[in-house]
């Protein structure tokens, strides 16, 4: 069941809906609290389409909906020029479209999305994949635009993109395949020769004629064939690469298991003598290939999301070429051409403003989410977004010289993750030694004593003695810690993520978006005498909505009075209108005093004071700041409960990151970061001997992320930084931070409990093999009780 | 008991079969999605009993 749908959360996100707003949608008959607009546009679409019942099938809340943009944004893709990597033609003439869709949260979106698309006669196929986060669309171009699908997605409240499948995920994926087909024929397989064991243990207690048993042998190894040479090659393969760089890992134990029990029970049917196994093997193969299919299929939905550099940056731009402006791929921009820069869109080159000016929003590099100014004459660089203003610029440098492009390449420096030996693989090498050496003394017994029944009883100890609990004592843990963490809000995604995390010392929070929400919220607002406080508000969130500044943020939950006239927009100082005969103004306090010219001192307290002004004097003052995620402080306080230690490294030069540090009790701050100065911050830790972990969410946290032993990424993290994340928050809450420590410590109690278990197991049926007492069908009980005592034991981990 | 002789050929027969067919599905992408098919079914009925409903109305 769904939490949160109650009259003070919002019906769409789950958010609490803000003081003083009233926006409703009526849905299954009642009318519904929504927190913002966005919301509220998204859920009245799907209501008034009839789709409304995605809200009962629906498992997760959705993500809070940004408000929709007024133009299409999308209009480049209609080119067929600029999509031609992500459209492609069919033969009936329609064209088919691969997009990755963010914000989908369950498989009732899927449903959403496929029945609003089909609903559109020019589309004729439209199919979600959930696991991947895809779509693929097949439309009619002439009939439907490409941009109206983006637009369409957008108002539904998913975030669209082009996707293309790069060479890494496309290994990824026919690896996917291929795992699975192996492990369907494991498990078919295991079910016949199971049948036939049954048989034949039945028959080595009551009798079974000779003629029938090897009958049934016969079958038996001709199927488990099947198994060894097909389904378990990938554990020979891995352990015969490792062994062959003197490397002992789990693998081998597994492989010799399989290939002996498979050598010896085939030889044994080839004599029609002895004992088989076949059984065995079919089974210990499917289930150690389950284990690790469910394994990848977690780690395979991030890595499909990678971004490249051509995917932040925008498909196209608006090149000068003679006195006109041309559409043009991004991709072919070179040193030295003219680009037209407007408002809202991502600046597609480094280079130099040469008119114009404005806003940009630099979070890319700095983190900082406040937009800079700018003039001509001014830098601007690739993968900033121009937030309000205008103007031209020339490119200084192609698209791999840029300072986006040497932040991506910083990725690849800052790489390799500290690798550890992984405790399986450890304990894997002793058993291997320990196995081995007893099997030749045991072999060597025997020979002297009675060397006929040498052979059997080594080779009985070499079964006996596979490694079933102990391969699975790790991977059932891990699976186990990973499905609760995920239910707590914290997606695991590396394959050491909870390993690394014991050894961490030091937690390094980045300030904006990950301790705070990273955008600008209204702290106080100071009315002055004759205003009402809604009346102000109403009037400011009319004006806000005229620009792009983020500042509109923190009044996008307020219903806006109507009636605006003469709207000017000053790019980076505020905003002005007429509205019922006044002149009103809102912005710094010196662009406000131009309006009226008898404005006050803002108000000595923290935060970033704007004002509100009519032409006849002062409405109110809003003091804006980005307030700290509610959580952050009791999360920080439990992880120095630990004996962590916590550190704030911030991109943002400004003393917010000190205050911030303060109001959360962090001692150790460092600000002004650039991304490279975070990435030696981290390196001469780790070079003194301190594993950190690192909590982020922007692209310029991505290389540290990348080196940090350990790395999480914030919910509304870019998909840069997630791909570079051991573990994602799912939530809004930095709460399954602190569950993540703890689950590490308690996981590895469980797994040094599995791995006593398995090893006491051995240690007691390889004497009594060793002494020739165990039939073949007590070694097959014997196994499978070990290993369900080892998966029980893990799934204690709740 | 010779019935053996005949009996367990088919079975086997009838396992690769079905091998072949898993097989088929899985390089037919019918398995790339886990997570929406086992919901799938559940979407479906909604309809079936949203026309129901608009049938008797």
């Amino acid at each position: 069941m769904l939490k949160r749908t109650d009259s003070e959360h919002c019906y769409h996100c789950g958010e609490l809906v803000p003081p003083g707003t009233h926006l409703t949608v009526e849905i299954g008959g009642e009318p519904r609290p929504m927190c913002c607009p966005g919301c509220q546009a998204v859920a009245r679409l799907i209501a008034g389409s009839g789709l409304d019942s995605f809200y009962r099938l629906r498992t997760e809340l959705n993500e809070t909906a940004p408000p929709l943009p007024q133009e299409n944004l999308y209009l480049a893709y209609d080119n067929p020029e600029n999509c031609a990597d992500f459209v492609s033609a069919l033969d009936n003439g329609e064209h088919r479209a691969q997009l990755l869709l963010g914000g989908i949260s369950c498989a009732a979106c899927t449903w959403l999305i496929e029945k609003a698309l089909l609903a559109n006669p020019a589309v004729s196929g439209a199919n979600v994949n959930l696991s991947q986060q895809s779509l693929v669309v097949e439309f009619n171009r002439e009939q439907l635009p490409l941009s109206e699908i983006f637009q369409q997605l957008l108002a539904l409240g998913y975030d669209p993109h082009p996707w293309q499948l790069s060479q890494g995920a496309r290994l990824i994926e026919t690896e996917q395949r291929a795992a699975l087909r192996e492990l369907a024929v494991a498990g078919l397989a295991m079910m016949q020769v199971g049948m036939f064991g049954i048989a034949l243990h039945a028959g080595d207690i009551q009798g079974i004629a000779l003629e029938y048993r090897g009958l049934m042998r016969w079958v038996s190894l001709l199927i488990a064939s099947v198994v060894v040479f097909y389904s378990a090659r990938s554990f020979f393969h891995n352990a015969w690469n490792n062994l062959r760089f003197g490397r002992l890992v789990m693998d081998l134990p597994v492989a010799l298991a399989i290939g002996l029990a498979y050598i010896a029970s085939a030889w044994a049917t080839l004599q029609n003598s002895g004992e088989v196994y076949f059984d065995s093997i079919a089974m210990f193969t499917f289930f150690l290939l389950l284990g690790r299919y469910m394994e990848r299929q977690v780690r395979r939905r991030e890595f499909l999301r990678q971004t490249d550099l051509q995917s932040l940056l925008p498909v196209a731009s608006l090149r000068r070429e003679g006195d006109s402006w041309a559409t043009v791929p991004t991709r072919s921009i070179r040193s030295g051409d003219v680009l037209l820069l407007r408002a809202g869109e991502t600046i597609p080159a480094d280079g130099v403003l040469l008119d114009g000016g404005g806003a940009v929003d630099e979070a890319a590099f700095t983190g900082e989410h406040l937009p800079r100014s700018i003039g001509p004459g001014e830098q601007v660089s690739a993968g900033t977004v121009l937030r309000e203003g205008g103007g031209s610029m020339r490119v200084a440098c192609d698209a791999a010289g840029s300072r986006l492009a040497t932040m991506l390449g910083m990725l690849t420096r800052a790489g390799d993750k500290p690798t550890l030996a992984r405790l399986a693989d450890r304990v894997a090498a002793r058993f291997v030694g320990a196995v081995l050496v007893i099997a030749a003394l045991v072999a060597a017994y025997w020979i002297q004593v009675d060397a006929t029944r040498a052979l059997w009883i080594t080779l009985s100890v070499l079964v006996v003695s596979c490694p079933c609990a102990l391969a699975l004592a790790t991977p059932a843990a891990l699976t186990a810690a990973t499905a609760h963490l995920r239910r707590r809000g914290l997606l695991l995604v590396g394959e050491d993520s909870l390993e690394g995390l014991l050894r961490c010392q030091r937690v390094i929070f980045d300030k904006t978006g990950t301790l705070t929400h990273g955008e600008l919220r209204r702290r106080e607002t100071r009315v002055a005498e004759g205003s009402t406080e809604e009346e102000a508000l109403a009037i400011a969130a009319a004006l806000e909505q005229q620009g792009r500044h983020p500042i509109a943020q923190a009044f996008a939950d307020i219903t806006a009075a109507t009636g605006l006239r003469e709207v000017e927009v000053v790019a980076g100082r505020g905003i002005r209108a007429s509205l019922d005969g006044r002149r009103i103004a809102i912005g710094s306090p010196a662009f406000v005093s131009e309006t009226c010219p008898g404005l006050p001192a803002p108000p000595q307290a923290p935060g970033h004071w704007i004002a509100l002004a009519a032409d006849s004097g002062l409405l109110a003052w809003f003091a804006l700041d980005d307030s700290p995620r509610s959580d952050a402080e009791a999360t920080v306080a439990a992880l120095q409960g630990r004996g962590l230690a916590v550190e704030l490294l911030s991109g943002d030069p400004s003393n917010a990151g000190r205050e911030l540090a303060q109001q959360l009790g962090i001692d150790a701050v460092r600000i002004g970061a650039s991304p490279k100065d975070k990435l030696e911050h981290i390196h001469s830790l780790q070079a003194a001997g301190t594993p950190v972990a690192m909590v982020g969410d922007g692209l310029n946290d991505a290389p540290v992320l990348a080196a940090a032993d350990c790395a999480f990424a914030v919910n509304q993290a870019t998909d840069l930084a997630k791909s570079q994340a051991d573990a994602i928050l799912l939530g809004q809450s930095l709460g399954p931070l602190d569950d993540a420590f703890a689950m590490a410590v308690r996981c590895r109690k469980i797994i040094r409990q599995n791995m006593s278990w398995a090893l006491a197991y051995n240690g007691l049926a390889v004497p009594l093999a060793a002494a020739g007492w165990v039939p073949p069908w007590a070694a097959a009980v014997g196994m499978s009780a070990s290993s369900l005592l080892v998966v029980l034991n893990s799934l204690r981990l709740k | 008991m010779d019935s053996l002789y005949i009996l367990i050929p088919i079975a086997v027969v009838f396992c690769a079969i079905a091998i072949k067919l898993l097989l088929w599905a899985i390089d037919n992408g019918q398995y790339d999605d886990l997570d929406k098919e086992a919901w799938r079914i559940l979407m479906d009925e909604e309809d079936v009993q949203r026309k129901e409903q608009a049938d008797r109305d």
